[in-house]
Parts: structure tokens; sequence; C-alpha cells
């Protein structure tokens, strides 16, 4: 009977404590998914770009001798496309006194450009983690502070919009953290 | 088959420009191509004479053309020759040679093959009768100058010289208006006969204000009273000043007025024009200018309507509209205003459209109507619209895709011609232009003494 009643583990943080709840359990997953989904997709379009083709207007069903032609673009993923703060908001950044770079001896330290450099790629690992469940908490958090940080920059180039949006994936990412423990299909389930 | 975006090799600039002989724009020669595939030493070495706002247009659309060096550049003025230097630099690699004056300039220089003059009006004739004397090809900004007797003396420099001298209407070049005027107007005649012109020239008064200088600038008061100016505010200010241009007629209304000359195929009879100092009231030149051209054609009369005003932008920016008994063209180098209206009684364009030679607008609404049968009865049916099947073909630049300048074009053909000794024909030589500019130097005097101006053929006449 004394069995019975006694934790099912040593420490309360592992998972095994958790009531199983197929409702927190889909619910965790969601928000793994959906929270995965937004940082990888965002990551990828960082890569996004435009290819134009011209195409000469066809006359009498041959190419027409003046020149004239017809412009089309089509949306490709490649590495040379990548900008990690798009070019308008990066004017807006340079703008700003908090975001000037810094002399350290011969070497100068740019901030912004080692943001501008990093903010795909993390966005990237950090999204395929969530998806993998490998170290989700880590993860999480993580991302947290990822959107931590673009809302300060939006915060100094006055962008409310942005900034109550990220503060909308803010709440989903604590609301993660919480549901971690019914967190289901992980690949690393520690941290 | 679609054809990716890329840098033309210089190969592929002078063959693109061969293929263009049965558009009547080039005329191939092939040992001039097996010699221009030689390598840099076949470069064309060019100097860049006047690098002010113009001279810096010019030169971002020959930094697209392959098979350039610019060797030199001039000009008076500190700031420009500066900026004009570094722009070189940024694109080729190392540090042209730098002029405040063109004398010293061809004096210095050796084995240049053109120069692109782009300095104020009243140096276009001095400085392209200087080149051409030296040997040199030219690709003069328009208005050929601020005189006609300027303007003649740049055609008797090109046809003593033998080079070449082209004028900078750069329309002359663009394809959309070569496609227009060869298959629309002339080959399927869409607008049945032409029985009138508008064009116009509207541009805002913000964009027509001085040009302000930082006084840190100043050119020193001997050498801009060297170079034929009173003060500062008069170099940065030149095309308000008489004895410096031609003012908005010749600044801005020669390019269209041109159009006129070249699309009619024909010179005007007579002009009558109406100016005024409606709004900047200092200046020497009318900022508002308005002309009527009479045409005599093989077709019957046409007249042209011209206006350029410098005080508004209102009825949307700058076209010209050839108007037709059948169809009306109304064009632009802006493809947003080009438009193309069928008569309701002129015959079906659709055959035109399954061709390929136009595409058919969405159509508009018609307005419903409120004032009764009695008027409705007068008003015409409304026009089926029309646009042209093609731009200008699209260029990768460093900040993305965007269709090639509107300028680029005419300077291609220079650079061909040059590139072929005159094989390849230029599409507005300096006799052509000035058949088109002549009677444009008659809308002030005109508009000054309120009175038409019936044109003499020596009036007209190199």
């Amino acid at each position: 009977m004394s069995t019975e009643t006694e934790p099912c583990c040593a420490t309360p943080t592992q998972p095994c404590c958790a009531t199983p709840n197929l409702g927190l359990t889909c619910g965790a997953l969601l928000l793994r998914l959906w929270l995965a989904v937004r940082a990888i997709q965002t990551g990828m379009e960082k890569y996004a770009g435009t290819s134009v083709s011209d195409q000469p207007v066809k006359m009498d069903g041959s190419a027409n001798a003046y020149g004239l032609s017809t412009a089309s673009s089509v949306k490709e993923y490649a590495m040379s496309h990548y900008h990690g703060v798009p070019a308008g908001l990066m004017d807006k950044f340079k703008a700003e006194p908090l975001m000037h770079s810094y002399s350290l001896g011969s070497f100068t330290l740019d901030p912004l450009k080692i943001y501008d450099v990093v903010l795909g790629p993390t966005l990237l690992v950090l999204g395929v983690m969530l998806l993998l469940g490998i170290a989700t908490r880590t993860s999480l958090f993580l991302q947290g502070l990822l959107y931590i940080s673009l809302t300060w920059g939006l915060i100094l180039i006055k962008q409310d919009d942005g900034v109550s949006w990220l503060g909308g994936h803010l709440v989903l990412i604590v609301m993660a953290l919480a549901l971690a423990d019914h967190n289901r299909f992980a690949i690393l389930k520690k941290w | 088959m679609n054809q990716p975006i890329s840098s033309l090799s210089r190969r592929d600039f002078l063959s693109k420009t061969v293929t263009g002989v049965g558009a009547g724009m080039v005329l191939g020669a092939p040992t001039i191509l097996r010699a221009a595939e030689a390598g840099s030493s076949d470069k064309i070495h060019v100097a860049l004479c006047g690098m002010g706002k113009q001279g810096r247009v010019l030169f971002e659309a020959m930094s697209n053309i392959p098979g350039l060096h610019f060797q030199a550049v001039c000009d008076i003025w500190d700031y420009n020759r500066q900026g004009g230097v570094a722009k070189v630099k940024a694109l080729q690699g190392h540090v042209p040679k730098a002029y405040s004056d063109i004398d010293e300039m061809l004096a210095t220089e050796k084995g240049l093959d053109a120069v692109i003059v782009a300095t104020p009006d009243f140096w276009h004739s001095p400085h392209t009768v200087k080149c051409l004397e030296a040997g040199l090809n030219v690709y003069c900004e328009k208005m050929m100058s601020n005189t006609i007797d300027g303007a003649r003396a740049m055609v008797k420099a090109m046809e003593k010289s033998g080079k070449l001298c082209q004028i900078g209407h750069q329309r002359r070049s663009n394809p959309r208006y070569r496609f227009v005027l060869d298959q629309l107007i002339n080959g399927n005649k869409i607008c049945g006969q032409i029985v009138n012109i508008n064009a116009q020239w509207n541009r805002a008064v913000n964009s027509s204000r001085d040009i302000a200088f930082s006084p840190k600038l100043t050119i020193k008061q001997d050498i801009l009273e060297k170079y034929g100016f009173k003060n500062m505010q008069q170099f940065m200010n030149w095309r308000t000043f008489r004895d410096l241009s031609g003012g908005p007629i010749s600044d801005l209304g020669a390019h269209q007025i041109d159009i006129f000359n070249w699309f009619l195929g024909a010179t005007p009879k007579a002009v009558f024009a109406s100016g005024g100092r409606d709004f900047f009231k200092e200046r020497e030149h009318f900022d508002n200018v308005m002309a009527i051209f009479d045409y005599d054609t093989p077709q019957g009369g046409v007249r042209a309507f011209y206006q350029v005003l410098t005080t508004t932008s209102a009825g949307g920016g700058y076209w010209e509209s050839f108007m037709g008994t059948e169809g009306n063209i109304k064009m632009s180098e802006q493809t947003a205003f080009t438009t193309l209206f069928r008569e309701d009684s002129a015959p079906s364009w659709d055959p035109l459209v399954e061709r390929g030679f136009l595409k058919k607008k969405a159509a508009v609404p018609k307005p419903a109507a409120s004032s009764g049968g009695a008027i409705a009865s007068y008003e015409s049916k409304p026009p089926e619209g029309f646009e042209l099947p093609g731009d200008l073909p699209m260029i990768k630049l460093a900040s993305g895709y965007s269709p090639k300048p509107p300028h680029q074009p005419h300077l291609e053909n220079f650079f061909a011609a040059v590139a072929s000794q005159g094989a390849v024909k230029l599409n507005c030589d300096a006799r052509h232009a000035f058949l088109s500019e002549a009677p444009i130097y008659y809308v002030n005097p005109s508009a000054l003494s309120h009175q038409p101006i019936q044109f003499t053929p020596e009036q007209l006449s190199v």
C-alpha cells in the first residue's frame, strides 16, 4: 500500500512525475510544433530572393527585333540571397546610436553586422532542435532570448506593432515551457 | 525560352546589338567583332566631360555596358570631379586622370576614342567641336546648344571631321519608341491619319526650385568667370539663365518635340508660343511655356501642342499623345503613362493582339450616364484600351533587378557605332538632331514677342 503513495521518481523535475494527461501532451506538442515551424520558416525566408528572367516578346511567332521583353520573377532560396536583417530595417538600425560599432585596437566589433549574420542560422538551428525535441527546454529558452533581442531592436526603431507581435511569441514560449513536463516524442529529453 | 539576367560580356553586348540589324538599329561588322574579342587593349577609351547630375546619369547607364575604359574625368568643380573619379574607381578599380580644363585634357590624353559631353548647354557646342576637331567621337547631351548657331557649328564639325557625334535624344534608341513608329504607326497604321499631337512635361514646384550649395564648396570667382559663370548661384542653376540655356522648353521639351518630328517625319512650318514667369518671378526664363507647332505632312495638317510647366505636376507627368482618326498612342518613357486607344469606328485591333503586337487592357467600367440622353448623344463611345507588349529588358544591379536605364540603349548605339567605326549607324547624329531641334530655338522668341513665327527653309537648315 505504501508504495502506491510514494513519488515515482527521485526528483520532481523528472518527466515521469507529470500526471499523464493526453490533453496537456497534445497542447505541448502543438505549441512545440508551432514554434518550430515559425522559427524554421522565418530562418529559411532569410535565404529567399527573387530570380528575374527576361523573355523576348514574340511577334508573329518569333522573337521581336526591337529588344522588347517581358520579365517574370520567381522566388527562390539560395545562400547568395541571405539577408539577416531586412534592408529597410537595417538602415534604421544603423542610424541608432546604440547600434554603433566598437573599435578594439585594430579590430572593429560591429554587433549589428554579427547579428545580421547569425540571425538566420540561429532561427533554423533552434527551430530544428524544437521540432526534433532536442533539449526542448533549452531550445525554448534560447528562442525566448532571441525574440527578446528582436523585441529590443524593434523598440529602438519604434515598431510597436512588431513589439506586440513578438510579445505574443514570448507568451507561447512560456506556455510551452510550462507544458514541458508533458512533452513527448523527443530525441533528447534531458535539458 | 526565358533568359536569366546576367552581366553582359563585351562579346554578348556587341553580338546582341548587332542582332538588332533587322530593326535598323545597327549594322553588323564581323571583322570589328573579331577584333573586339582580342583583349583589353581593344576597349573603347572614354573621357567624361562634365560630371554633374546628367553626367552621373549617363555614367550609371554606361557602367552597365561592357568594353568601356573610362580614362579621364573633366569638370571645373572639385566636388563633381572628385565624385566622378571615385565612381570610376569603384567601377573599374583604378583611378582615372582628372582634369579641370578640357583643353588640357585633350592636349594630354592619348588614345582616347570618345568623349561624353554633359556640360551646361552653352558649353555643348564649344566642347563638342573641340573634341571632334581633336579626332574624337562625341556623345553630347541635348539640347545641342543654347543657340541655333552653336548647333549648326556642331553639325559642320561632325561632317568636316568625319567623326561620330550622337546627340542625347535617348528616345530615338528606345525599343518601345522604335517599335511604335515602325510597326504600329507606319507598319499597321493603327492611328489612321494623325491629326493632332499633345504632349507635356509637368513638374512640381519642389522639383524645379533652385539647387542649393554649400558655401564651403564654392568655386573660386576667377575660375567661375573663366568658364562663363557670374557666380556660384549661376553655376548651380545655369538652366534658368537666358545666356546659358534655352530654359524649360529646351531642357525638358526638346526630348518630346524631337519625337513629334521623328514620328511625323517632318519639321513644322510654324510655331506660336506663350510663356510666363508665373511662380519663379525672378528667373530669366519662363517657368511655364505652351507652344503650338503646325505641320504639313503627306497625310494632311497636324497641330502639335506642347506644354512644359515647372510649377505643377498636375496632369500626369510627362508623355506624348499621337491622336489619329482611328486610334491614339499615348507614349512615355514611363511605361505606366503609356496607353493606346482604339476609336470605336476603327477596324478591330484583335488581330494585332493575336500576333503579339499589342496587349489588351482590362476594360474600364463605363460611368453611369447622369446628364441624360440629350448630351449623351453628342458623346463618343469610350475607346478600347491597349498596352505595348513589352518593355526594356531587365538588368541585374548590385541593388537588385531593374529595367535597363532609358539612356543605356542610346549609349549602346553610340559605342556600337564607335566600335564598328561607323558601320553601325547612329540613331540620332548631330544632323538629324539639328533638324529636330531647330524649331525649338524659336519657341522662346515667339513667346516673348507674342507672335507666331513662320519658318523659312534657312531658319531650319544648317
